[in-house]
């Protein structure tokens, strides 16, 4: 990269045209994705070799459960930021959709799978309903999701007066301790099953394509023949029933569904949602994702974040360090895009 | 060029506010006579003066086009701070204020400076300001209050100056009447209005784009550390959980108000109203003893109110303009 920085330094912005495209595996390890498997394999390394009780199977088990919900809700943020708008409200679906999941179980008796279904059918519902608005009122989904943030937490916590559901079946805790090869978590295996749909969406479904395109350019897409305002109710529905999903795997994960789960309003999703996908490269300005790269972004700062706790860092200055590493990511990436714009390699 | 009736009043922002919030005293006085009670009216007075200067930190940021979500993180960084230089430094009293509203400019400068030298969405990078304020917040407290608030400063957030007026109101009409000069005849709040309603614009008519958007993030932060000392002196302690809740009536009140979140367009007396309307309302939920916890599904419908107003204001002007042309 130095070599790099001093070369761009002699060629005086360079049309891309003249520049030749750069081999893949330079892309591959220019690639977002690739820099951040390489942070968290130095990451893992440095605590596993300094801190005893890092690779011990039971702290294993907690990254692996801990990675799964976070990638879960940086998925459920990533879907939305797709068509370059927002989703405040993730937290507080979560939280409705966790909490009518316990409703169905203890006070109308639903199966187990009608009970998940139902709670992803809610989740999907509420999503649809933001992304109905910001469609037919043209405001920017931030105000939206701003006002239904406020709105379905409003109405979870009027409905059931604060109080969690404490009674579920003991199928929903042994799920959240279950273990698949080795300490791995059930939750990771289950967040990597959603990661290869969502990749299989984006990649070879029209839908997915029409997802991206109406992101990238919603007047080209409109063009193109695609129905952006259904596309984008698409795109909220899939947040919707993401953060649904996050939000029952945090209840297998404690046993119960607490109204607090994900902070006031929800708002304590708000971080990890962001955080994923933006240290995975998807744009914020849309059209763009990396499922993969969310994955990892959700891992980093997993991995990140117990190594702290670990040495005995108060969690308290690991929410300010949090902050810190969302804001050094989108400098970073930003210095990376200007540096690859001048080399003309993007 | 005489503009009709519906033209003026359309056109203007608090007109509208202003009428429901007089129909909703009338009303509720009517029905409750308790809610004019001169201790009444002092309590709704401290709670309009605190959220109308939270309401301006956000105001000034709408205004530029941009949003900030650690107004509240701020504000309760700043609480927590002032309190703590008082108890744990001995710091007295106005040093203690003067310092905070410092810690509130440069801490919002650093929004400013971070947001406007790289382009970066004020969105993500407020967010990520609201988490490192709120760890500080946190880790210099352990999530516990400091006690420590001398006895002036309690006396400031709960006596009246005479009558039902709260000296608390003296901070919030003081920063109301310097947002609306500053926008009105100062070249910063044309600037930051220029450069809220047209960048592109802004940046060719030779507006100091950078300095405008740092200025704005600025003023937000002080008026987020005043209204973080404000919310002590009333609240009689440091709490670590201060603007914890600011983030949804912040926004509310200058929607309600009529300012437009592209940006551009704000109305300082519109945003008075918006937090008149907000703090009735929650009162009046309390009066009538309603559920507390519909006070958060009232604030999202208010919101989701005002914006369809706003659009619907739009458009009839928009029409009006055409057929009056």
């Amino acid at each position: 990269m130095t070599t790099a920085a001093s070369d761009s330094a002699t060629t005086p912005e360079p049309g891309a045209a003249e520049v030749p495209r750069p081999s893949v595996t330079l892309q591959v390890l220019l690639s977002n994705e690739f820099g951040l498997a390489a942070l968290i394999a130095v990451a893992v390394v440095i605590f596993a070799t300094s801190l005893p009780g890092f690779t011990s199977p039971f702290s294993l088990f907690t990254l692996s459960r801990q990675i799964g919900i976070d990638t879960m809700i940086g998925l459920a943020m990533m879907a939305v930021i797709v068509t370059g708008g927002l989703d405040l409200s993730v937290g507080a679906i979560g939280a409705c959709a966790a909490m009518f999941f316990g409703f169905g179980l203890e006070q109308l008796g639903l199966p187990l799978p009608v009970a998940i279904v139902f709670a992803l059918l809610l989740g999907a519902g509420l999503g649809a309903i933001n992304g109905i608005t910001v469609v037919r009122s043209g405001v920017h989904s931030f105000i939206i999701t701003l006002a239904s943030m406020s709105i379905f937490f409003g109405v979870m916590i009027y409905l059931t007066q604060a109080k969690g559901f404490n009674g579920l079946p003991p199928g929903v805790a042994a799920f959240g301790r279950m273990k698949l090869v080795g300490p791995v978590s059930v939750l990771l295996v289950t967040t990597l099953a959603v990661c290869a749909g969502l990749l299989v969406l984006y990649r070879f479904t029209a839908l997915g394509r029409q997802m991206l395109s109406a992101g990238a350019n919603a007047r080209a897409a409109e063009l193109s023949g695609i129905e952006v305002g259904r596309t984008l109710i698409f795109c909220h529905a899939l947040t919707g029933a993401l953060a649904a999903l996050a939000g029952l795997m945090l209840t297998a994960r404690t046993g119960a569904a607490v109204p607090s789960m994900a902070g006031h309003l929800g708002q304590d999703w708000l971080l990890p949602a962001f955080l994923a996908p933006v240290l995975g490269g998807t744009l914020l300005t849309g059209g763009r994702v990396s499922v993969i790269g969310t994955l990892l972004g959700a891992t980093f700062v997993t991995v990140i974040t117990s190594g702290l706790l670990l040495m005995r860092v108060s969690e308290f200055w690991v929410q300010a360090f949090l902050g810190l590493m969302l804001l050094a990511a989108v400098l970073i990436d930003k210095a990376r895009h200007t540096l690859l714009r001048r080399r003309g390699m993007i | 060029m005489r503009q009709s009736l519906a033209i003026r009043l359309l056109d203007n922002d608090w007109a509208g506010p202003g009428l429901i919030s007089l129909m909703a005293i009338a009303v509720i006085s009517i029905l409750q006579p308790a809610f004019l009670s001169p201790f009444n009216i002092l309590v709704l007075l401290s709670a309009i003066a605190v959220n109308m200067v939270v309401a301006l930190g956000q105001l000034v940021i709408i205004g530029v086009g941009q949003m900030n979500l650690a107004l509240g993180a701020l504000g309760g960084l700043v609480a927590i701070c002032f309190v703590g230089a008082i108890e744990v430094l001995g710091v007295p009293a106005p040093l203690a204020i003067v310092l905070g509203l410092l810690i509130g400019i440069v801490a919002g400068m650093a929004n400013g400076v971070i947001i406007a030298r790289t382009g970066i969405s004020a969105f993500i990078i407020t967010l990520a300001s609201l988490q490192i304020f709120k760890g500080i917040n946190l880790g210099i407290t352990k999530a516990q209050p400091f006690y420590g608030v001398p006895d002036s400063v309690k006396q400031f957030g709960n006596t009246a100056v005479f009558g039902s007026i709260p000296w608390l109101i003296l901070p919030a009409v003081l920063g109301a009447f310097c947002l609306w000069y500053l926008f009105r005849h100062l070249r910063i709040g044309r600037y930051i209005l220029a450069l809220g309603g047209n960048r592109q614009a802004a940046e060719l008519s030779g507006i100091d784009t950078t300095g405008t958007v740092i200025w704005a993030h600025a003023l937000s932060g002080l008026f987020a550390a005043a209204a973080g000392m404000m919310l002590v002196a009333r609240l009689q302690i440091g709490q670590p959980t201060i603007g914890d809740d600011w983030l949804i009536s912040s926004f509310a009140a200058p929607v309600i108000g009529g300012a437009s979140l592209s940006g551009g367009h704000v109305s300082v007396a519109g945003t008075f109203f918006g937090v008149v309307i907000i703090a009735i309302i929650t009162q009046a939920l309390v009066l009538f003893s309603i559920d507390p916890f519909v006070v958060q599904i009232v604030l999202g419908g208010l919101i989701l109110w005002a914006v369809g107003i706003n659009r619907f204001r739009e458009w009839r002007l928009s029409k009006l303009a055409i057929q009056g042309a």
